[in-house]
Parts: C-alpha cells; structure tokens; sequence
C-alpha cells in the first residue's frame, strides 16, 4: 500500500472521470475480454459509448479493462511508458488497485510493444494453482499488420488466422514460458478493440514463404 | 402444467433499485469475473472463488447465480431451467430474481435466450454461438468421490493423474457388466483435466463436445468455477471395449411425440402406470406447437 502515497500529493487536476455508467459499462467491458478470451484471434470491439473518457496515454480499451477488472485485490505492474501521473493517479483513485514495481507481485501488468521481448518475473501460476498467474494487458498500435499466425485451440473452431504486429522474439518469450496449466494469458488492445490469447492457444508457424514452394495457398480444411 | 401449454408471457417489472444490478456488489462481480477469465483460458480448472451468501441455501443454486449475476447485462435475455423445465421452483424464483434485481428480459425460448441458467440439462435445441450456458453444480470435484482431502485432488490435477478415475469406471463393469454410471459423468476437457459436468445425465455429455456456446460452471457451498470455451473438446471417460453409450428410450414423448429427447418417467397411478415425457419443456412445447400449425 506504500506505493499509493504517492498519489496524495498529485493535484486533484490530473484526476479525469471515469465510466458513465460504473456499473453496465464495466460489465460491458467484461463480457467483450469474456468474448475475446473464449475465442482467441477475433478482435471484440468497443462501443464509443460505453469506453471512458480519454485517458492521456491509454488507448480506450486497455482503460475499459483496467476500470473493469483492476481493484483492491489486484496490484498492478507499469511498463515504463504507461508509468506517468496522469496514469497512477486515475488508477489508483478509480481502481484502487496497488501499482508495484516488482512484477512477480503483479496480477495485472500493463505493457507496451518495447517490452515484449522479455517477458521474465511475471507470475505463471503453479501447477496446483495456474490460475493465479499475471494477466498481461499488451496496448499495440494496431491489431494487424504482422505476420499472419494461425491459432489453434479451446475457442477456435479450426483456425483462426491472426496477424498481430510482433517481432519473434515475444512468441519466442511465450513458447518458453507456456507450461500449460502454467502460463500467461494476454489481452492485445488497441484503440478501442481487443484480442484474447489465453495459454491454451497453440500459434502455428508456418514454414517461411521465403522457401522454394508458394506458400500462399491456404489448405481450406473444413474438418472439425 | 408442462409443454401442452403455451408458454406464458413474462411481464417486464421494472428492476428494484433498492438492490445493486443483479444483486452482488462491483466488487464481489469483479473478483469473480476474474476468475471467469482464468477459467477460461485454463479449460476445466476449478478456480477458487470468495463465494458470497446468497438469499437463498446452499443446493439451490448460488453458484449459478453468482456467475449470472457476475455476467449479466442489461441486454441480456435469461433462461432458467431446473432439469430442464421452465416453470419448476428452482427456476422460477431464479428467474424471477434476476427480473427483479437486473430488470433484465427473461424468456423461455431456447433460442432467444443469451444467457442459460441450468440445473442439471443442456436443452435440446441446439445452442449457438452468443449464448452462455451457466450450471449449477453441487461438488465441483470428479475425484472426491475417491479421494476426500482437497490437497490431494488438487495435486492429482497438477500432476494429471486420473488413473483412478478408470478405476472407478472398471468397478462398475465389474460389478453391473457396463458402467453404470448415468449422471455427472466425468470428461476429459482438451487433453487435460477431468471434469465434473454437474448433474447433467450422460445423455448431454456429447452436447458438450465442440460446442459453439461458452459453458460456466458455478459450485456456490465449495467456492469453485470452472469453464469450457466454445469448440472445446470434450471427451467422455471410457474404455475401447466399454465405449461411452448415452441412453435410450423404447418410449416417445406422450406430449410431443419425440423418440430424440430426454425423457422422465411418470407414474400415473396406483397400478405403475407409466408414460414418458420431454424433460426439455420449450423444446416439447415448440415441437407442439409445430405439430399444429403443420395440421
């Protein structure tokens, strides 16, 4: 709790309002992570309506989900560039979630794409627990524009292809740390859309299209 | 009083402002829609959560309804059924409930309906993808049966080691030549965990597999939530000589007539007279009503 002290002397005019309707907009926000969560890849969009007013640095979404699923219980961890006045005192006077600076003490962690590279310290959960791991909140410049992946899994009928803009090294982070049940869940956010990749997503890499063969026809494989 | 009646019109009372929406407070909603989301992204996991004292006792639902009341919008339309009818007790009051605290619509049409409340049935009618199917479940544990201490089951999950499970399946062959086993009986959830699917019968065990709707599963008295995401495998435990068999019925249903459904057994009188019904009352009543209009 120390580190909220810090937040009593900020001036009262970084404080900004939060939802409109604290109650149905949370809930709101919650059932698109639900939607994003139990089908991994599909991007669940935002209404305007229902994200909270512009927060400097947040993109609407990652706001939405901090107001919805940040309180008391949950200390949250900042990526540097989300580690500004503006962003603590909103969130710790919204949430009252505690902000930590070690992140193996982090339920939630707020992270921007200069940090998915090394994803080390968060919590992974144990294997009679795995549900207690960090849950990362990943906020992107965009949802496409990478190198389209197919996921497998819980949620996902057969494929689904997803091209989110990620160097290699954060599925190479991922892969390393995914020891199912243990592992990290992800929400990519960006603007007012979100995107679930729970640890029981598999991410197909396909061979390199730089390999003799054409790799653009895609096996359109119906079977269930 | 079952499917030969249409079904009654829901008058929308306005919600009850003296409650919070949907009754919990932010706080409980929030703690229990994160564990949701660890639910999810673990299939068949049994998270613990701060189970809350609901105005009613424990066996009658609270662990469902704490789920609902954790998921529930302003949009949603519910359906509640108590194996699987729409106008017992159980679902009812349940029913009447959340009209009251959330003011939400309610129906007692599969299809309409957005969020499903169930005691111990998956309908009928097949499920879609914007729907949420929320059990209530009773012992949220398949090994405590065999195992009592909860260190010991929960390190027999972490460790995946569900031999005894078959062992307890093999016992019924032996003593009853089948498995004999016709409700809660236990699945594989993709691969990994054995899970208990509440009280439903065997019967709605396939209905589980690769099913496009999301499954909740709430245990109020032992604090526990799990889920199944929508296309997840679901298989039922068995043996390649004792495959998983759902029953059968020699009867139709005396009302609508359907050799598909799952049917309860009546007895009508004195002598053991018996007659079979749907136990899905808006599945008999629609083919009822098909039935009539086709005339």
């Amino acid at each position: 709790m120390s580190t909220s002290l810090a937040t009593q002397s900020l001036p009262a005019s970084l404080l900004q309002p939060a939802f409109t309707d604290p109650v149905l907009d949370a809930q709101r926000s919650f059932r698109a992570a639900l939607r994003a969560l139990a089908g991994p890849g599909v991007a669940q969009s935002l209404l305007a309506m229902q994200t909270p007013p512009h927060l400097e640095g947040l993109a609407a979404a990652s706001h939405a989900l901090c107001l919805a699923l940040l309180d008391i219980d949950t200390p949250l961890w900042l990526a540097p560039k989300f580690d500004t006045q503006t962003i603590r005192a909103n969130l710790t006077f919204h949430c009252g979630c505690p902000i930590v600076s070690d992140r193996q003490n982090a339920r939630f962690a707020l992270l921007d794409d200069s940090q998915l590279h090394d994803l080390s310290g968060f919590d992974l959960g144990n294997d009679r627990y795995p549900d207690q791991s960090c849950t990362l909140l990943v906020q992107l410049p965009s949802l496409q524009g990478g190198t389209q992946l197919a996921w497998r899994g819980p949620g996902i009928e057969s494929k689904n292809h997803v091209s989110l803009p990620l160097q290699e090294a954060f599925w190479q982070e991922r892969e390393s740390r995914n020891d199912f049940p243990r592992g990290i869940d992800v929400f990519f956010v960006a603007g007012s859309e979100l995107l679930g990749l729970p640890r029981s997503t598999q991410v197909l890499f396909k061979p390199q299209p730089s390999s003799l063969q054409p790799s653009s026809p895609q096996p359109s494989t119906g079977a269930v | 009083m079952n499917a030969a009646t249409p079904p009654r019109l829901q008058p929308q009372a306005p919600r009850d402002e003296a409650y919070n929406f949907a009754y919990l407070d932010e706080q409980t909603k929030r703690m229990i829609r994160r564990g949701l989301l660890k639910a999810v992204a673990i299939p068949g996991y049994q998270v613990p959560f701060g189970g809350r004292e609901m105005p009613l006792p424990y066996g009658w639902g609270t662990g469902g309804m704490q789920l609902t009341a954790a998921i529930l919008g302003a949009e949603d339309v519910l359906k509640v059924i108590d194996q699987g009818a729409d106008d017992t007790t159980n679902a009812v009051s349940i029913r009447r409930f959340f009209a009251r605290t959330a003011g939400v619509a309610t129906t007692e049409r599969t299809p309409e309906a957005t969020i499903i409340q169930t005691r111990h049935r998956i309908p009928e009618t097949p499920l879609h993808a914007d729907q949420i199917m929320v059990y209530q479940v009773p012992i949220p544990e398949p090994l405590r049966f065999i195992e009592p201490s909860e260190t010991e089951t929960r390190t027999m999950h972490a460790l995946n080691d569900y031999g005894v499970m078959h062992v307890k399946l093999y016992e019924d062959i032996a003593t009853f030549g089948h498995i004999a086993t016709a409700y809660a009986y236990p699945v594989t959830v993709d691969e990994r965990y054995v899970m208990d699917p509440s009280p439903i019968p065997k019967f709605d065990n396939p209905k589980l597999d690769m099913s496009p709707a999301l499954m909740l599963f709430g245990a109020g008295r032992e604090k526990r939530l799990y889920a199944v995401p929508p296309f997840t495998r679901v298989t039922s435990l068995d043996f390649e000589d004792h495959p998983f068999e759902v029953q059968k019925w020699e009867h139709n249903c005396a009302i609508c007539g359907s050799h598909e459904s799952f049917l309860d057994e009546l007895i009508l009188d004195d002598q053991g007279t018996q007659s079979f019904v749907c136990s899905d009352t808006d599945y008999c009543a629609q083919r009822v009503s098909q039935g009539r209009a086709a005339q």
